[in-house]
């Protein structure tokens, strides 16, 4: 079921495609990000493609990804030439999940972004139900969805300051950041961060 | 309040008029003295807080509604008061201790929760299908009585809400007696932790049978006085009906599943459409609704809970006997007699609890029929005992990203029942 | 290429990989070819594409006996299963590491084993970073099949100072026996009686006190060895590891810090071939006992407590007249303890202030630690580079002994003042920026507090020349701040020109002042690694 959706992409919008792959029998389709809309407005569109509803929106942070045991030859994290992020790949994939009231199948799109440049286009304005959650996604990571209607923090406080499903975001770090003379520890660094 | 344009006078002593102090108190015209044009209310539109802390916002969410009068005209929806960092924790505890944290998203219907994380890390175990029957049946079973309690709750809440105690008071007996046969099962009423990846914690109690066809026997006649309240009650259908109405296309392209979308006319129902664990074995019907007004919800819920105890009852004829977890050691901790008197299962449960199951790397997305809908889990491992990335599809937090259109053009008491009947449970939307 | 008409013959055998470079060879462990250097063990090979044989008594630092028999394999041509860490490979030669045979005897081994072995998991230091769980969980997650007593040794024997053994746990992998005669040179360890009664012990007449002998408590797979430093007091997998720099001598081992919530619980050495290797001195693992050491948390003015800013002014105050009619009369002291970052802001500041009579202080010589190995007799960590960062700036480093008598006023860097006497203490007026509360500090006049070594980032210089870079671990207590900030503040408080934001600002500064460093960069700061996340570390 899933590869008749990966082959239809590839025949129409082989271009844009990083990678195609299936794991646990989802479906998954790397997009180049610029091309992205074109793609997904296609995947809406189409009556043979017809997904309609939206699933969810979210990131991975690569920053930490080191799989162990992983059987040689299977990429887990695929390399691809066209990603030069200064040599090295890019620290950001934003997912989306779709899938289709119609045909029942479903699909996993992935838009990769460098850390010194987050920015993907935002799905909101074909799926409104990705509005909210391009908000969360937003909220954690610090992505820049483009031309989303309103891309505010969700569910931190407006003056929170950093992002923190960031893999250097550390776990203890507590906020609002002013010193605390009743805490043991210092709330401005997580302890362990360090002087610089 | 047109400004006082004539000063006060000073009372004289012994003047006794009461108009005059209270004018000098007041400072302003009485009601009597305005004229035509300033008895006119001011056109202006007003803001309006509504919650965190509201008893009609189950959970925490604030609504900054801007109202004509009592009309609602735009309202925005800021959720996140109960923002727990589930993803964050996950990432630093191994699979099996983010159990308790699942207890805790849907906390009316914790459970399907349960069985969700499970599924997930069995996809990428590569489990699925493989656990034992008799585990699969009692997963089934403590999920619909999940299911059961969570539509309890939501109806029996919206209802008090609408100004219907008794309803309240009726469902939440019948919850309660779910509730005591949980805590026999898993130890707990709410926060159960019951499921294990490979299975489920420890079998079900003795006697467990009689107590649950007990309840469901009880559960049915409650619902049966309650819905004779209800159903053609006409304070009850002209609060519900009509309001906070979404059409099929809409319910799609917004992400709503389970009972609002298929209130709305949506067939979609995962134990259907993507079946999973034993459901293609149970006979049960999906209700769709018509119009995707609250009282269609309702209804939808009402019918979805006789549905639940047609299908425990059939759990009960059919369930078989055997273990109730997979006997694979890479998953499965060994019996604590061993334990304690061996040293291959004493390393064993050492390193399952301090490693975790080790999960190959990949990523997965599974999902499960949750109270609310379609309740999925984007898991992305990385070969440890930790998952790398672990993120929920709540279907709470996609709902209420559609209250603002729902509750748009309706009048502020309309807010109460459109928000009981999207089922918000904070806990779930704000993970 | 063939003719299109004619059907392409099928190979018989798959085309040859192509030839090695000349000191490798072509080698197929597990189906997949592996281009491995001449000399290096199948074990090696195969862990650099990711398959791990297991194995109890190898150690790449240490002489290979293949003891323990866990990494047996089966390779192709030879009747039996050979030790992969002793086995040289070959060309062309055909390695199969999962194939039945292997992977029963890789079970069988770990049975074997596991017989006598003590349920002590929950009260066994090693639990968590235990090379037998790992390997247990790994390869084997069978169940016990034995039902008869286990076979009793002693449980806490005390080797010496250091370590204590129990000898039940003991698998027998002569790991530490070959660490001793390695590292230290001197052979205190052996093992006594034969069969299931084989126990280690100490060499007759010997005791376990060389310097190096925690070494062994690393080496050891299991819980066998435990350093009576650090047993019973902290978990493994609750603690998080930051790389740094041993500053215990001008040897520089490389060294992790294993810290947990803010406080340092052991230090670990870290491999470096060209420093260390694998190892460490006993005393440089101890050295994290004195970050709590009477600490200087506050500033202090006359010996009482005061905030930065009037410390500050108080200094300037100080300074201040001698600065503008007789820089001949102050001494700036720079500290062979400190990083290269913290002297040279120090020697830029009194080469701003037109000051010449710089002076280099530590602590002084120990002999008797040179021995060839790791320990050397300068106990300072940063000599070399404190040399260095004077000569650059044209400043000289005189020992602190020759201090001039035209010296009124010090600004001391660190808490040593080697042959000084109290006397010529008492008559100078001495501002000291200091981690510790020790030595001048409780004569000075000011007292800075200034952050320790394992609470900065920051780069020292070993005796050999090579600068390293250590990384912050702990947050510093109270009001200290790392050196050269309290040496920046000083600077803008008395009119010298210095202004550095970060320690990569001053690193950037020193190595453009320093010609040999011209060449160094700034590596990001480390973030602290959870053990838990690690894997395990045995």
């Amino acid at each position: 079921m899933s590869q008749k959706v990966l082959d239809a992409l590839k025949a129409v919008h082989g271009g844009a495609i990083e990678l195609l792959e299936t794991q646990h029998g989802d479906a998954i389709a790397w997009i180049k990000r610029d091309q992205l809309v074109a793609v997904a407005t296609w995947l809406k569109t189409s009556p043979e493609m017809a997904f309609d509803a939206p699933v969810f929106a979210t990131c991975i942070d690569r920053l930490d990804w080191k799989p162990i045991d992983v059987p040689p030859g299977v990429p887990v994290y695929p390399n691809s030439a066209a990603w030069t992020d200064a040599g090295g790949k890019p620290r950001f994939e934003v997912v989306w999940q779709l899938r289709s009231s119609l045909h029942h199948h479903r699909l996993r799109l992935k838009a990769a972004c460098p850390e010194h440049d987050p920015r993907v286009p935002s799905l909101a304005s074909l799926w409104p139900a990705f509005n909210w959650q391009e908000r969360e996604t937003f909220d954690m990571y610090g992505i820049q969805f483009e031309n989303h209607p309103d891309l505010r923090r969700i569910y931190l406080y407006e003056e929170f300051v950093g992002y923190p499903l960031r893999k250097d975001y550390p776990k203890e770090k507590r906020q609002p950041l002013v010193r605390r003379d009743d805490l043991p520890m210092n709330p401005i660094k997580a302890p362990g961060e360090g002087h610089h | 309040m047109a400004a006082p344009t004539t000063p006060p006078t000073a009372p004289s002593p012994g003047d006794a008029n009461p108009r005059s102090l209270r004018q000098l108190v007041l400072g302003r015209k009485d009601v009597q003295d305005l004229s035509d044009a300033e008895q006119d209310l001011p056109p202006d539109l007003m803001t309006v807080n509504m919650g965190p802390s509201h008893p009609a916002m189950h959970g925490t969410v604030r609504i900054i509604l801007t109202v004509d009068g009592e009309r609602i005209v735009a309202s925005d929806v800021q959720p996140g008061y109960l923002h727990r960092c589930f993803e964050k924790e996950s990432e630093h505890a191994t699979y099996t201790q983010v159990f308790p944290y699942t207890d805790r998203l849907n906390y009316v219907s914790p459970m399907i929760n349960n069985c969700g994380w499970a599924m997930v890390a069995e996809k990428l175990l590569g489990l699925t299908g493989h656990l034992p029957k008799r585990a699969e049946y009692i997963r089934v079973i403590v999920s619909e009585i999940s299911r059961i309690t969570d539509h309890l709750t939501c109806v029996g809440a919206s209802a008090m809400e609408l100004g219907a105690f008794t309803a309240f008071l009726y469902f939440l007996k019948a919850r309660e007696w779910l509730y005591e046969l949980l805590e026999k099962v898993s130890g707990a009423r709410l926060t159960h932790s019951y499921v294990r990846i490979g299975g489920v914690g420890k079998d079900l109690p003795d006697g467990f049978h009689d107590d649950l066809t007990l309840c469901l026997h009880q559960t049915e006649k409650i619902m049966v006085e309650v819905e004779n309240m209800l159903n053609n009650n006409k304070i009850f259908r002209d609060r519900m009906a009509g309001i906070g109405a979404i059409t099929k296309q809409a319910a799609i392209e917004s992400g709503c599943v389970g009972p609002i979308a298929r209130a709305a006319g949506v067939d979609y129902d995962v134990r259907k459409d993507y079946p999973y664990s034993i459901y293609p074995e149970l006979e049960f019907d999906v209700p769709v609704g018509t119009t995707g007004d609250c009282y269609d919800r309702y209804l939808v819920r009402i019918e979805e809970l006789k549905q639940s105890i047609r299908m425990l009852r059939q759990c009960l004829k059919q369930i078989p006997d055997g273990p109730v977890m997979i006997a694979d050691p890479r998953v499965a901790l060994p019996p604590k007699q061993d334990t304690y008197n061996t040293i291959e299962s004493m390393i064993r449960h050492f390193k399952h609890i301090m490693d975790g199951v080790k999960v190959p790397a990949g990523e997965a997305y599974a999902f499960v029929e949750g109270g609310n809908g379609e309740l999925g889990f984007y898991v992305v491992a990385d070969g440890t005992g930790r998952p790398y990335k672990a993120y929920v599809r709540s279907p709470s937090f996609v709902h209420l990203s559609t209250a603002s259109q729902l509750i748009h053009g309706h009048l502020i008491a309309d807010v109460v029942p459109i928000f009981g009947m999207i089922n918000m449970i904070g806990g779930e939307c704000d993970k | 290429m063939t003719d299109a008409a004619k059907p392409a013959p099928v190979p018989s055998t798959p085309a040859p990989p192509p030839p090695a470079p000349a000191d490798s060879v072509n080698l197929t462990i597990d189906g997949i070819a592996v281009i491995a250097k001449k000399g290096t063990n199948v074990l090696e090979a195969a862990r650099t594409i990711g398959i791990d044989i297991s194995a109890f008594c190898y150690h790449p630092g240490l002489p290979i006996v293949a003891q323990c028999r866990q990494c047996l394999v089966a390779i192709e041509k030879n009747p039996k299963l050979q030790p992969s860490c002793q086995q040289v490979v070959a060309e062309g030669m055909v390695v199969h590491t999962n194939d039945a045979q292997s992977s029963l005897a890789r079970k069988q081994q770990l049975e074997f084993t596991l017989v006598n072995h003590p349920i002590d998991c929950p009260i066994c230091d090693k639990a968590g970073e235990c090379t037998l769980q790992r390997l247990y969980f790994d390869h084997d997650n069978a169940n016990s099949r034995i039902d008869t007593p286990k076979v009793h040794k002693h449980k806490t024997v005390d080797l010496g100072p250091t370590i204590m053994l129990d000898q039940e746990r003991c698998i027998l992998c002569s790991r530490c026996i070959r660490t001793c005669d390695e590292v230290s040179g001197q052979h205190q360890l052996d093992f006594a009686h034969r069969g299931d009664h084989e126990v280690l012990t100490t060499a007759p007449g010997e005791q376990l006190d060389n310097p190096y002998s925690l070494n062994t408590v690393d080496v050891c797979p299991v819980g066998a060895l435990t350093s009576k430093d650090f047993r019973f007091t902290m978990r493994a997998w609750e603690l998080e590891a930051t790389p740094s720099v041993c500053n215990g001598c001008a040897t520089g081992c490389n060294i992790e810090i294993h810290h947990k919530q803010d406080r340092v619980w052991r230090l670990v050495p870290r491999h470096n071939p060209e420093v260390n290797k694998y190892w460490m001195c006993d005393e440089g693992r101890l050295t994290y006992h004195g970050l709590r050491d009477h600490r200087l948390a506050a500033a202090l003015v006359d010996g009482l407590p005061a905030g930065w800013d009037r410390a500050i002014r108080a200094a300037a105050e100080l300074l201040g007249p001698s600065l503008a009619s007789a820089p001949r009369s102050i001494g700036v002291v720079l500290s062979a303890e400190h990083t290269n970052e913290d002297n040279f802001a120090l020697a830029k500041l009194a080469k701003a202030w037109g000051v010449t009579n710089v002076y280099v202080a530590g602590k002084p010589e120990v002999p008797s630690r040179a021995d060839g190995r790791l320990r050397v007799a300068d106990v300072n960590a940063n000599t070399a580079g404190v040399k260095l960062v004077a000569a650059a700036l044209g400043l000289p480093a005189t020992p602190i002994v020759e201090l001039s008598a035209d010296v009124r006023t010090l600004v001391v860097l660190g808490a040593e003042l080697p042959g000084i006497d109290q006397a010529q203490l008492a008559e100078l007026a001495i501002v000291a920026i200091s981690a510790h509360e020790r030595g001048p500090v409780a004569q000075a006049k000011v007292a800075l507090p200034a952050a320790a070594w394992a609470e900065v980032a920051g780069t020292v210089t070993n005796a050999a020349g090579r600068v390293q870079r250590m990384h912050a671990a702990v947050t510093s207590p109270g009001q200290a701040l790392p050196a050269w900030e309290a040496i920046v503040r000083l600077a803008q408080a008395t009119g010298g020109k210095l202004s550095f934001a970060h320690t990569r600002e001053v690193f950037h500064d020193m190595t453009q002042a320093v010609p040999a460093w011209k060449a160094l960069s700034w590596t990001r700061e480390a973030r602290p690694l959870a053990l838990r996340f690690a894997g395990s570390r045995g």
